[in-house]
């Protein structure tokens, strides 16, 4: 045994005997005894004049955002208000990025490359594999985020958003976590990696974990495009034309609000069970309202949220391209890597009502979700061999007509089902490289990186799986 | 069947097999060392035993082991035998004393166990009732330096959070003090000492009717069926066969007692009070972070608006606006300004 | 003993090199070290921006700063390193923003605190303020959002405030960079020492505990006679603080003293 010396310390040894006299609450004692001279100190410095005029400007705004009934409605109309500027507001410039990068600065590099007889090997996987993909992700990401971002800080600075978390604290107190959550859910909604880092806000170590792990469930800027697409060649499909672009959309709103209900799911689960054993304290405050200072936040906002991100994203995405690259073009006995092994789970994902060609995008695009359609495209041509669409094989691309779209899946062997259950994986697997990364970041453990990357895909594999069963039972009938 | 499919089946018998036969980590080697385990865990547990029948200066005996531990009398007297050419301990008749090493041995144990109760209570979110079969399981694992980072960690608490006081590094444990419930005299005011965790059926009766211990009583009348006890604010009558697993400590002083039976969350929008104190039961992060927040006694605290669904509430506190949930603001006790 | 910091050398840096090393603090640069200290939400972090004047982008979050960030500035010839720890509420409780902040302070000794309060919430914010200066001997109070604090018609008297406290009080709306200069004067001249705080001491009787504070309280003068508030320290022990226990025993707390 050890012998322990601390106790011959006169000090110490006299301090542990007197600690059984001074009692468990001696720290409430010093707390309060702290507080009191801080009251009698703040007594003699502190005037207050007049009337509080503006705290009642400050009140008045509390009793409007936390009324029953405006309380709901100006929290789903401003949030309504951001996606739209976002999406709206997106659209031109990621066209210009990608009108640039894509299809101005990449034939030119293909040309300078073949101009000064770079092998073709070589031009393929720096150009049409690292380039090609950093390009999509930054025309893809970069505008929406740079829109949402700021608007989110903005509203932060305000104050408005810790009285969201207010509001919304009761559902989330239910499932064992934290209201601020609802604005981690939020900003997963724009990106899950910057959704993940927000989760610092909540101090409660368990709340904290929870809205970390739980974050992947907010349908991301980077798959938002996916469902859309889908749901408007399989969905749209299902209903006269006039419906098609409602029922799409409605498809597109269920997806995103099944994301919400299972990380509600998913929070009270963990609560429950493996984070039982993480000390848990709420704590909120509700700062004053305060005047935003708008260039101040555009400036933060876009260094620390939106180039960190897509920083991080776009490291992620340069090897991802070469190996998307490489996949499609390396060829055993004339036939490339991507086939044999689209031939090889093809019966695992046909059984779960998905395909290979899915399962093999989204293992090579996990860097960013907003890859993963360019790669099924290029991917559905390798396999079918379809000629007159794409750029070659190992090339990215998108299509401007959704018609060829369509036409291109359908060969490939899509359905109906193919389409829904993709939706749903999009929505369950798991997360991007990017958001695995920050995970680990932020959690500074590998235990609760792993829950948060093979939760969702279990969750992806299950719900596809019975979609797929239940299908075949009805469609057979 | 497809390649694959054979494949992912293969995979997954590979993965079952090996969960099960791999060296040291695996099921059936965890199953051996839990056998091998199970005799440590039964001689601790019976040091433990003989221990606390010390400590409570009643007597042990072979009888009294084999009903703690659930074993035949046969299994307990080899236990026995185990442990005293262990020298750990000594009988003398039928009554059975620790040695020196075991009373050293056991108070290790209850060490162990009563930090992690602590440690439970104050860290995390698990429930009061299981709290002490956690840590009977955990009281065997840990090792000496795990324990002691642990107590550095907790702040080196004195008293688990049913009140037992843990030992110290070096064993030294203060003497019982505390007395029986039913011994108080009728406007006898006290501090709960202890409340015994076993049997769990008591207990978890007795944490029902919101006793902790560190709360303040004062006992208001007792008869043979019932024992009427005032308690932070409320009424609690008790079985007089539940209050034999209660302990306290009579004070004389009568301004613990929080006589209030206001708590801050009955009371409405834009009033304004004095808080009077925290419950016992608000513990670990939870009470330091209110505590810092400047809820202490003597403040005054002034409802501001409730959130759209009525909980949490947003208090005006020291200038600052602060949200509590009501599972908070009901363990928060205060005074009416318009009564003062 | 810290052997640069004795009676002659009155504007010699008064941090302890060595554990500011093992806090992972690099020195090589610079001649004084300025800890940030403040609750959360009082715009720390602005005035954090306001001093190293944005040059140093933290590539922190806004609103919560985890770990720490540092930065420096240079002010009359004078190479200032500043970290910016995490915004507590408390020194005394137990999580680890908490022990980041309290460590730096007592243990690195820095040569200025900077204590960043929400002026419309003085009262609130003194808790911390007055855990810190129970810790350091050089401290500055920034007292911050004065402008709002106008807003609200509240009128602070910083020149008693600063008496009462033993130390430089500066009035800032970092914001708007509003009394960033004075703050760097002050700095400076705490760090050089032209400045000489007597920092404010809790005193008050702490409920039914003052024997037993004072019992140790004088073992503690007897055995280190140099160290300069042995009162918290018996507070410290009473409250069964491992850090504090174990330096008290190894006689790193000696270090402390000046």
């Amino acid at each position: 045994m050890k012998i322990d010396t601390k106790h011959d310390d006169p000090i110490i040894a006299t301090a542990n005997k007197l600690r059984w006299e001074v009692g468990d609450y001696f720290h409430d004692s010093l707390i309060e005894s702290i507080y009191k001279e801080a009251e009698v100190i703040s007594a003699k410095v502190v005037t207050t004049a007049g009337k509080k005029s503006q705290f009642d400007f400050d009140k008045f705004i509390d009793r409007v955002v936390t009324s029953k009934w405006t309380g709901f409605p100006i929290m789903f109309l401003l949030l309504a208000a951001v996606f739209w500027i976002t999406i709206i507001a997106a659209n031109y410039p990621s066209g210009l990025i990608a009108s640039v990068l894509v299809d101005t600065i990449h034939p030119l590099l293909k040309n300078l490359a073949t101009s000064i007889n770079i092998p073709w090997y070589i031009n393929g996987v720096l150009i049409d594999g690292a380039y090609l993909a950093m390009a999509w992700v930054i025309s893809v990401m970069l505008p929406p985020m740079a829109i949402f971002f700021p608007i989110f800080t903005l509203l932060e600075d305000f104050g408005y958003l810790p009285r969201v978390a207010f509001n919304m604290d009761n559902i989330y107190r239910r499932v064992g976590a934290h209201g601020k959550q609802a604005l981690t859910m939020t900003m997963g909604f724009g990106c899950n990696a910057a959704g993940v880092i927000a989760a610092r806000i909540i101090d409660s170590p368990r709340e904290r974990l929870i809205a970390i792990i739980t974050n992947n469930f907010s349908l991301c800027n980077g798959r938002w495009p996916t469902q859309i697409l889908i749901a408007t060649i399989f969905i749209g499909n299902l209903v006269p034309p006039i419906y098609g672009g409602i029922a799409s959309a409605a498809a597109v709103v269920s997806v995103a609000l099944l994301g919400i209900f299972f990380s509600l799911v998913v929070s009270w689960s963990l609560s429950k069970t493996v984070l039982k054993g993480e000390a848990s304290a709420f704590s909120l405050e509700l700062p004053p309202y305060r005047p935003p200072r708008i260039l101040q936040t555009l400036y933060t906002s876009l260094i620390d949220r939106t180039l960190f991100v897509l920083w991080r994203a776009i490291i992620f995405a340069i090897p991802a391209g070469i190996v998307i690259w490489l996949v499609a073009n390396v060829n055993i006995q004339g036939i490339s890597l991507a086939e044999y092994f689209i031939r090889f789970v093809d019966p695992f994902a046909l059984f779960i009502g998905l395909n290979g060609v899915i399962i093999l995008a989204y293992v090579i695009a996990i860097p960013a979700n907003e890859i993963v359609i360019p790669t099924v495209l290029m991917l559905t041509v390798l396999v079918t061999g379809v000629s007159g669409v794409g750029s070659g094989s190992g090339v990215m691309f998108e299509l401007n007509n959704i018609e060829d779209v369509s036409m291109l899946l359908k060969a490939g062997g899509w359905t109906t089902l193919t389409g829904i259950n993709l939706m749903l994986f999009s929505l369950l697997h798991n997360p991007c490289s990017t958001t695995i990364f920050t995970i680990y970041k932020e959690t500074k453990s590998w235990k609760w990186t792993l829950l948060a990357t093979l939760l969702p895909i279990m969750m992806g594999i299950t719900i596809c799986f019975l979609v797929a069963q239940l299908w075949r039972i009805f469609a057979s009938v | 069947m497809s390649d694959s499919l054979i494949l992912v089946v293969l995979l997954l018998a590979v993965s079952i097999l090996a969960f099960i036969f791999y060296p040291e980590k695996g099921l059936l080697n965890k199953w051996r060392s839990i056998k091998s385990n199970n005799e440590k865990i039964l001689l601790e547990d019976t040091l433990k035993h003989l221990f606390e029948c010390e400590y409570n200066s009643t007597d042990c005996t072979l009888t009294s082991i084999s009903g703690f531990l659930s074993t035949s009398q046969g299994q307990s007297s080899k236990i026995i035998v185990k442990l005293e050419e262990m020298g750990l301990v000594k009988p003398i008749g039928t009554k059975i004393y620790l040695t020196p090493e075991g009373k050293s041995y056991a108070l290790k144990i209850i060490r162990i166990h009563r930090l992690w109760e602590k440690h439970l209570a104050d860290n995390t979110s698990i429930r009061e009732e299981e709290w002490h079969t956690l840590a009977e399981l955990e009281e065997h694992k840990l090792t000496d330096d795990e324990v002691n980072r642990l107590a550095a960690k907790l702040g080196n608490p004195l008293k688990d959070p049913h009140g037992d006081p843990i030992p110290s590094e070096n064993g030294e444990i203060p003497e019982q003090k505390g007395i029986e419930l039913a011994d108080l005299k009728e406007g006898d005011i006290a501090k709960i000492y202890h409340i015994e965790d076993q049997p769990l059926k008591v207990f978890s009766k007795l944490t029902s009717l919101g006793l902790s211990p560190g709360m303040i009583i004062k006992l208001i009348e007792k008869n043979k069926n019932n024992i009427r006890i005032e308690c932070e604010g409320e009424e609690i009558n008790i079985n007089p066969i539940l209050a034999l697993n209660v302990q306290v400590v009579s004070i004389s002083d009568s301004e613990e007692l929080i006589e209030s039976h206001d708590t801050l969350s009955n009371i409405p929008v834009d009033e304004e009070v004095i808080i009077v104190g925290l419950s016992k039961s608000l513990r670990g992060q939870q009470r330091r972070r209110l505590l810092d927040f400047g809820i202490v006694p003597g403040t005054v605290i002034k409802a501001r608006l409730k959130s759209l669904s009525g909980d949490p509430t947003a208090y005006e506190v020291r200038g600052t606006t602060v949200a509590l949930r009501k599972n908070q603001s009901d363990k928060i006790f205060i005074k009416r300004k318009n009564i003062v | 003993m810290n052997s640069f910091n004795n009676e002659n050398c009155a504007n010699c840096p008064a941090h302890n090199l060595n554990n500011l090393v093992k806090l992972g603090i690099d020195m090589s640069n610079f001649d004084f070290v300025v800890a940030l200290a403040g609750n959360p939400n009082t715009g720390k972090s602005t005035v954090f921006n306001s001093l190293t004047g944005l040059r140093q982008h933290t590539g922190n979050w806004p609103g919560k700063t985890v770990g720490r960030a540092e930065g420096g500035f240079i002010y009359s010839n004078k190479r200032f390193k500043i970290v910016d720890l995490p915004g507590t509420y408390s020194l005394l409780s137990t999580s680890t923003d908490e022990e980041i902040a309290r460590d730096f302070i007592l243990f690195g000794q820095p040569d200025v605190t900077v204590i960043v309060i929400d002026a419309t919430r003085l009262e609130r914010n003194l808790n911390l303020a007055l855990q810190v200066l129970e810790i350091t001997d050089r401290a500055v109070l920034c007292l911050n959002l004065i402008d709002e604090a106008k807003r609200h018609k509240i009128k602070i008297d910083d020149r008693n405030l600063s008496k009462v406290l033993g130390i430089p009080v500066i009035p800032t709306a970092a914001r708007q960079g509003v009394g960033i200069q004075e703050l760097l004067k002050s700095i400076y001249d705490v760090a050089s020492g032209s400045y000489i705080c007597k920092p404010y001491r809790i005193s008050s009787d702490i409920k039914g505990v003052n024997k037993a504070v004072e019992e140790i309280n004088r073992m503690l003068k007897q055995k280190f006679p140099n160290l300069p508030n042995t009162r918290w320290i018996a507070l410290r022990l009473l409250e069964g603080d491992q850090r504090i226990i174990d330096a008290v025993h190894s006689g790193e707390i000696a270090e402390l003293a000046h």
